[in-house]
C-alpha cells in the first residue's frame, strides 16, 4: 500500500500545479486506484483485488494515463492555464517529460533496486522508453498502412485483416517499453516448459507435474520493472505475474527479459491451444521446447514452425530432457531436429548467420541451461527482438497478400491494344464503308459531270427503268442505332480483358468495371458523332481542272454537232460538198468525247480517294477520341491506381526498386 | 447378429456395397469433398483390409495392430512381446517407416497372400540397412509391409507395428490409420508425457465409435510416478467413456527405447498374457472378433449415409453449375434473337453499305458486311454468356475444380467457329436465291447475288430494311419473295440455335466429363439397406 500513498502524493502536487479543470481526470484515476485498493481489502471482486502484486502495476499505468490527459488539457488550454511554469520548465529540461516522470516513479517503486544500475544501462535514456523502430522498418510499416488504406475499396476486409492486425500490433508494441523483450516458452505438453521456466527464474514459479496438461494459463515473469503494460497486453492477470529469484548476477544478465510460460499446444484441451495462439501473436520472441519423444510431432511442425518460419530470427528451439538420452544419442537427435527445422524452412543461426538458435539442455539437471541463459541475455541486451518480430510479421503479412498484389508479368494497356480498340470502334461506326461510299459517290459524280451527254442520257434511262432500292426513303427517316452495338460491346470487353490480363483478381475486376461503366452511353455517343462527322462539311471539293474538263467535253460535243450539221448541210446541198473536214470534225468529237471522259476518270481517282480517306479518317478519329475519353482513360486511371498500390507493396516488401 | 460362420448372402451384400463405395467419386472441390474422399478411402480400406477377409475366413489369426504417437515406443513394445528384434527402434523420429507384421510360422500363409491389406506390397527379406534398396524402382516406399515370423508368438495371433499416427510424413499418417482400421484388436500405445495429446485421443474416440476391441498401453512411465500417471490416465479414459478398456502400464526402464533393446519379459507379461488369451481361448476369441466386426458393420449405418450425402452434395453442385451455364446461354440467346429482330445487324459497316447499295456498293460487298456483322453479334452474345457463366461460377466453390478452370485457349476460338457457321449460312442462302432465280421463267432473270443480298438485308435488317423486302418482291414476285424470306429466316434461326447450343455444350463438356450423377447417392443407400437386411 505504500505505492498507493506515494502516488496520491504526486497526484496532489500535480493538482496543486494545474488548474482544477486539468485535475479532474487525475481525480478519477485516483478514485479507480483507491477502489482497487479497497476491493483488495474487502476481498471482494476477484479481478480488481486479485493480488497485491497488481497494485504497483495499476499504479504505474494510472500515472501514465493521468499525465497524458493533463498534458493534452494543458496544451489546449494554452498559456493562461499554466500556473506552474516552473514545473513545466523542469520536465522540459529533462527531455521527454513523461519518460522522466515514469523513470522517477519506477525508481521510487522499485525500492531497493540500485539506481546506479539503471543509469549505467540506460545511458541517459529512461527505463521504459517506448520502443523505437529503425528507419527501414518504419517506412515499411508506413507503406503497409498506406497500402491498406489504398486497397480498402478494392479488397474485402477479410483479406486485409491480417495486415491490419500487424499494423495494430506494431503500433501497440511501439507504445510500450523498448527496454524489455517478451519471450514466450512454448511447446508440447510434457516437454518441460514449466521446468525450463523455473530453471531460468531460479525459483519454482510455474507448477510442474506429471499430470497432463499441467499449465493451463500463461504465467509471466519479469526480470526488471516497467514491463507491466507489456504483460497487460498479453492479457495475463496480475495474479499470474511473478518475479524471479533476486540475485544481482542473474538479474544483470537477463535484465529486460519478460518470460512467459505458455500452456501446451497439443493436448486435448482446446482452450490451451487458443491461449497459445493468442499470446504467440503478441510476444517478441519464442523459445520452442521440444523433447526427444516429441520433437518430430506433426502438430508442432505443421501448425506452428512452418507458418512461423519467417520468424526464425526471434526463435529459440530447445531440446529439453537430454538427461533421458544416452550418450551420443543427444547429438543424433539434435542433428535430426536441425534437419527437420531446415525442412520446415527455418533458417538456423549457425556460424554467425541470423536465424533460430538451437540448443540442447536438461532443465532437470541444469545441463545446458547456462548456455541458454547466456544466449537469452545477449539476445535481450541487443533489444532488437521486438523490431525483428514486427519485421517478420510484416514479411508474413506481405507474403500472404502477394496473390492480391503481385503479378507474374508486365501489366498495363499496350499501344497495340489501344489501336485495336480504336479499329474496333471504327468498325462499329462503319468508317471503312463510309469512306468507300464517299469515294465512290464522288467518283460517280465526277464521271457524270465529265461524261458524254449521250452516255448520261442512256444512264438516266436505265435508272428510270431500275426499281428504286431502299436508299431514298432511308435517307428521309431519322437514323437510330447506326452504330453496331454488338461491336462496341465486344470492343470494350476485349480491351478490358487485355488491360486486366495478369492483374490480381480484385484489380482485374476493378479495371473491368471501369471499362463497363465507361462504355455506358458510348453507342449513343457514337451514333450522334457518326451523324455529325460522317462527311466533310460543305460541297465535295472539286479539283482545278474540273471546269476545263467540262469545257473540253462540251467542245467535243460541239464538234460532233458542228460536224454533223455540216454534213447535213452538204447532203441537202446547202453547202459545197467537202466530205473531209466535217467527217474529221465529227470523228474527232466522237473519239474525243469518251477520251476526255476516260482521262477525267483517271484523273478523278486521286481526288476521290482523298475525299473518301478524309471521310473515313474523320469518322475514325472521332470514334477513337470518344472511346479514349469514355473507356480508355478510366481504364488507364484504374491501372495507374494499381501500379501505385503495387509500388507501395514493393515498399512493404522492402524492395525499393525492381518492382515488376 | 454376426456369427463367425461364413454367410454367402452377407458377403455378397458386402461386396456389392464395397463396389458402390469404390465407384463413388467426389471430383468437385466442395467444402466437404476432401473429407468425403478420405472417408471413402478409409471405408474402402477397412472393407478390403478387414471386414471382407474377416467375414470370409473367420478362422484366420487375430491381428493386433500396435498404434500410437511418434516416440511412444511401439516398436520396442512389439520387439519385447515377440522376444527378439523384429522392428527397428531408435531415438530418431519417426522410426518405423515400414510397417512390420509378426506372426507364428504356421500362420505365415494367412498373411503372405493378398488376403488382408491387399494394397501393400509384401517384402520377404528382412531389411539389412534401410529398406530402400530392396524396393523395386518406382515403388512407393511407404506402401510396403514386411512380414516376419517368430516361434515365440503363439499361433493364431499376429502383431503389426504401425507407423506413427501423428507422423510428420503425411503418407505415414494415412497408412497408420489404414493399418489400425484393419485390426481385430487395436493396441493403442501412449506415454507418460503424451497421454493428454490430442491426436491419439482422436484415435481412441474413433475406436469407441467403431466399438473395436481396444486395449491401451501406457508406456515409458518413470517408476516414481506410475501410480499418479496411471490414475490420471484412467480418469481421462473414464471421462471419455472408455473406462472399461483394458489398460496396461509399462514402466520406463533403462533398456527402454534408447538402445533399441528389449524390455524384460516381466514388463510386458500382462499384456502378452491378455493377447494370448484373446487368441487362444475360443470364447474370448469369438467375442473379440465378433465385437470388432459388428462394430464396423454398425458404423456403416452412419458412414454410408454420410458418403451418400456428400455424393448428393456433389450432384447438387454440378446441377447448380449447369444451371448457371444454361441460364446464361438462354438469356443471351433470347437477347440475340431480340437484337436480330430489331435489325441490330444492319448497323455500322453493314448499314453504310446498304445505304450505298446499289449505286456505290456491290451485292457481294453488302453480303460480306452483313455476314461479318452477324458474326460479330453472335460472338458478342457468346462471350457475354461466357462472362456471365464465369461470374456465376466465381461464387461457386465447386467451380474451382482444375478440370473446369483450365480451359485451353490455344484451341480454336469461338470467333473461328462462329465465322464458320455464319459463312455456311451465307452459302446456303445463296443457293436458295439461285434456286428461286432459276425457277423464274423470265428472260431477264435478276442476278442471284443481288437477290441473296436483298434477302439477307431483309432478314437481318428488321424494320429499317423494309425497302429490301419491297425490292425483293419486285424482282421475284410477292409469292417468291415471301417463300425465299421464310426459308432464309428458318435457316437463320436454325444456325443461330446451333451456334448457341454448340457453344453451351462446349462450356459444359468439362463438367460432363467429371461424370457427376444422382445415382451414387441412391445406390449407396440401397446397398446399405440390402446389407442391413442380410445381417
Amino acid at each position: 500500500m505504500t505505492a498507493v500513498t506515494d502516488q496520491d502524493h504526486t497526484d496532489h502536487t500535480d493538482r496543486a500545479d494545474h488548474t482544477d479543470h486539468a485535475a479532474h481526470p487525475a481525480d478519477h484515476a485516483e478514485e479507480a486506484v483507491s477502489e482497487g485498493g479497497s476491493g483488495e481489502d474487502g476481498g471482494g471482486a476477484p479481478v480488481e483485488g486479485g493480488a497485491s502484486g497488481a497494485v504497483e502495476v495499476v499504479e504505474t499505468e494510472g500515472v501514465v494515463e493521468t499525465e497524458e490527459v493533463v498534458e493534452v488539457e494543458e496544451s489546449v488550454e494554452g498559456a493562461h492555464a499554466r500556473v506552474g511554469d516552473d514545473s513545466c520548465g523542469r520536465t522540459d529540461s529533462s527531455g521527454a517529460w513523461d519518460d522522466g516522470l515514469i523513470a522517477r516513479r519506477v525508481n521510487e517503486t522499485a525500492g531497493g533496486e540500485p539506481v546506479a544500475v539503471v543509469e549505467a544501462r540506460g545511458a541517459g535514456a529512461p527505463v521504459a522508453a517506448p520502443l523505437a523502430y529503425d528507419g527501414a522498418l518504419r517506412s515499411r510499416l508506413d507503406a503497409l498502412r498506406e497500402l491498406v488504406g489504398l486497397s480498402r475499396t478494392r479488397l474485402d476486409s477479410r483479406t486485409l485483416s491480417e495486415a491490419g492486425r500487424v499494423l495494430d500490433e506494431a503500433a501497440a508494441r511501439r507504445r510500450l517499453s523498448g527496454q524489455h523483450t517478451v519471450v514466450a516458452i512454448a511447446g508440447a505438453t510434457g516437454s518441460g516448459k514449466s521446468q525450463l521456466f523455473n530453471a531460468l527464474a531460479g525459483v519454482t514459479i510455474s507448477e510442474t507435474g506429471v499430470r497432463r496438461p499441467t499449465t493451463a494459463a500463461p504465467i509471466a515473469c519479469s526480470w526488471s520493472d516497467g514491463s507491466a503494460s507489456l504483460i497487460e497486453r498479453l492479457g495475463i492477470p496480475p495474479r499470474l505475474r511473478r518475479r524471479p529469484l533476486q540475485s544481482a548476477e542473474m538479474e544483470a544478465q537477463l535484465r529486460g527479459l519478460v518470460l512467459v510460460d505458455l500452456p501446451d499446444h497439443d493436448s486435448a484441451a482446446v482452450q490451451h491451444r487458443e491461449q497459445v495462439d493468442r499470446v504467440l501473436a503478441l510476444v517478441d520472441a519464442v523459445i520452442w521446447v521440444v523433447d526427444p519423444e516429441k520433437y518430430a510431432d506433426a502438430v508442432l511442425h505443421e501448425r506452428y514452425l512452418r507458418p512461423m518460419a519467417g520468424h526464425a530470427e526471434v526463435m529459440f528451439v530447445v531440446l529439453n530432457q537430454i538427461d533421458r538420452l544416452p550418450g551420443e544419442a543427444t547429438d543424433q537427435v539434435l542433428d535430426d531436429l536441425r534437419r527437420l527445422l531446415d525442412e520446415d524452412g527455418i533458417a538456423l543461426g549457425e556460424y554467425g548467420e541470423p536465424g533460430a538458435t538451437v540448443l540442447a539442455l536438461s532443465a532437470l539437471t541444469g545441463d545446458g541451461v547456462g548456455e541458454l541463459r547466456e544466449a537469452l541475455g545477449q539476445f535481450v541486451a541487443e533489444r532488437g527482438a521486438p523490431a525483428r518480430r514486427i519485421s517478420a510479421d510484416v514479411d508474413a503479412a506481405a507474403w500472404r497478400l502477394r496473390p492480391v498484389y503481385a503479378t507474374g508479368r508486365r501489366t498495363g494497356l499496350s499501344e497495340e491494344a489501344r489501336d485495336e480498340f480504336a479499329v474496333r470502334l471504327a468498325d462499329a461506326v462503319g468508317a471503312t464503308a463510309a469512306g468507300e461510299a464517299a469515294e465512290r459517290a464522288w467518283l460517280r459524280n465526277a464521271n457524270r459531270a465529265c461524261g458524254t451527254p449521250w452516255l448520261r442520257l442512256w444512264r438516266w434511262y436505265q435508272v428510270r427503268l431500275e426499281p428504286v432500292t431502299g436508299r431514298l426513303p432511308l435517307r428521309a427517316q431519322a437514323e437510330e442505332e447506326a452504330t453496331a452495338r454488338q461491336r462496341v460491346e465486344q470492343a470494350v470487353r476485349t480491351v478490358a480483358d487485355r488491360a486486366s490480363a495478369g492483374l490480381p483478381a480484385p484489380w482485374a475486376q476493378a479495371v473491368r468495371e471501369a471499362a463497363v461503366r465507361g462504355s455506358q452511353g458510348l453507342p449513343e455517343a457514337l451514333d450522334e458523332l457518326a451523324a455529325r462527322a460522317g462527311l466533310p462539311p460543305g460541297r465535295p471539293p472539286r479539283p482545278g481542272w474540273w471546269p476545263a474538263a467540262v469545257l473540253a467535253q462540251a467542245s467535243m460535243t460541239l464538234l460532233q454537232i458542228v460536224g454533223g450539221l455540216w454534213l447535213v448541210g452538204q447532203i441537202v446541198g446547202f453547202m459545197a460538198p467537202n466530205l473531209g473536214v466535217p467527217v474529221l470534225l465529227m470523228v474527232a468529237g466522237i473519239i474525243g468525247g469518251p477520251l476526255v471522259e476516260w482521262s477525267c476518270r483517271i484523273a478523278a481517282r486521286g481526288p476521290a480517294r482523298r475525299y473518301g480517306m478524309e471521310a473515313e479518317r474523320r469518322l475514325r478519329e472521332a470514334a477513337a477520341g470518344c472511346g479514349r475519353a469514355r473507356v480508355l482513360d478510366p481504364v488507364a486511371a484504374e491501372l495507374l491506381r494499381y501500379r501505385e498500390v503495387r509500388e507501395q507493396y514493393g515498399r512493404v516488401l522492402g524492395v525499393e526498386a525492381g518492382v515488376r | 447378429m454376426v456369427t463367425l460362420d461364413v454367410r454367402p448372402q452377407l458377403l455378397d451384400a458386402l461386396s456389392a456395397l464395397r463396389d458402390r463405395v469404390a465407384a463413388a467419386r467426389f471430383p468437385l472441390p466442395l467444402p466437404g469433398a476432401p473429407r468425403a474422399r478420405a472417408n471413402r478411402d478409409e471405408l474402402l480400406a477397412q472393407l478390403d483390409d478387414y471386414l471382407v477377409p474377416r467375414l470370409r475366413q473367420p478362422e484366420a489369426p487375430l491381428l493386433a495392430v500396435v498404434g500410437g504417437s511418434t516416440g511412444a515406443g511401439k516398436s520396442t513394445l512389439v520387439n519385447s512381446l515377440v522376444g527378439r528384434r523384429v522392428s527397428e527402434a531408435g531415438v530418431l523420429r519417426p522410426t518405423t517407416r515400414t510397417p512390420v507384421l509378426v506372426c507364428h510360422p504356421e500362420d505365415h500363409h494367412w498373411f503372405s497372400g493378398m488376403r488382408v491389406l491387399p494394397d501393400l506390397t509384401r517384402v520377404w527379406v528382412p531389411q539389412q540397412d534401410g529398406g530402400d534398396d530392396l524396393l523395386l524402382p518406382g515403388e512407393d516406399p511407404t506402401r510396403v509391409l514386411r512380414v516376419e515370423t517368430a516361434d515365440t508368438l503363439p499361433p493364431g495371433l499376429a502383431l503389426l507395428d504401425a507407423p506413427d499416427v501423428d507422423s510428420l510424413v503425411a503418407d505415414n499418417r494415412t497408412l497408420a490409420a489404414e493399418l489400425i482400421c484393419a485390426a481385430d484388436i487395436w493396441v493403442m500405445v501412449t506415454t507418460a508425457a503424451r497421454y493428454a495429446d490430442a491426436v491419439p485421443w482422436h484415435l481412441l474416440r474413433t475406436a469407441k465409435e467403431y466399438d473395436a476391441t481396444l486395449v491401451t498401453v501406457l508406456d515409458r512411465v518413470p517408476h516414481q510416478v506410475v501410480s499418479e500417471v496411471s490414475r490420471q490416465y484412467a480418469a481421462l479414459l473414464t471421462k471419455a467413456g472408455l473406462g472399461d478398456v483394458p489398460r496396461f502400464t509399462v514402466p520406463e526402464l533403462p533398456e527402454s527405447a534408447w538402445g533399441g533393446g528389449l524390455l524384460p519379459a516381466t514388463a510386458v507379461a500382462p499384456l502378452r498374457t491378455w493377447l494370448v488369451h484373446q487368441a487362444q481361448d475360443p470364447a474370448s476369441r469369438q467375442h473379440t472378433l465378433a465385437r470388432t466386426a459388428r462394430g464396423v458393420l454398425d458404423s456403416l449405418k452412419a458412414r454410408m449415409p454420410e458418403l451418400a450425402g456428400a455424393a448428393a452434395a456433389q450432384y447438387a453442385a454440378a446441377l447448380r453449375l449447369t444451371a448457371a451455364v444454361d441460364g446464361a446461354y438462354d438469356s443471351e440467346h433470347a437477347r440475340v434473337r431480340g437484337r436480330l429482330q430489331a435489325g441490330a445487324v444492319l448497323a455500322g459497316d453493314a448499314l453504310k453499305r446498304w445505304r450505298a447499295f446499289p449505286l456505290d456498293c456491290s451485292a457481294a460487298e453488302l453480303l460480306d458486311a452483313l455476314v461479318e456483322s452477324l458474326a460479330a453479334l453472335l460472338l458478342c452474345a457468346v462471350t457475354a454468356a461466357d462472362e456471365r457463366v464465369d461470374e456465376a461460377w466465381r461464387r461457386e466453390p465447386a467451380a474451382g475444380a482444375p478440370e473446369l478452370t483450365g480451359r485451353d485457349p490455344a484451341l480454336e476460338t469461338p470467333e473461328h467457329r462462329i465465322g464458320l457457321a455464319v459463312r455456311r449460312w451465307r452459302r446456303e442462302l445463296e443457293e436458295y436465291a439461285e434456286e428461286e432465280v432459276r425457277d423464274l421463267e423470265r428472260s431477264v432473270a435478276p442476278d442471284p447475288e443481288v437477290i441473296a443480298a436483298l434477302v439477307a438485308t431483309a432478314l437481318l435488317g428488321g424494320r429499317r430494311a423494309r425497302t429490301a423486302g419491297e425490292g425483293l418482291a419486285e424482282r421475284l414476285g410477292a409469292h417468291g419473295a415471301l417463300r425465299l424470306r421464310d426459308r432464309g429466316g428458318r435457316l437463320l434461326t436454325e444456325h443461330l440455335d446451333r451456334v448457341v447450343h454448340a457453344e453451351r455444350e462446349r462450356r459444359l463438356a468439362p463438367l460432363d466429363a467429371l461424370d457427376v450423377h444422382p445415382e451414387p447417392q441412391a445406390e449407396l443407400i440401397a446397398a446399405l439397406s440390402v446389407l442391413q437386411k442380410e445381417r
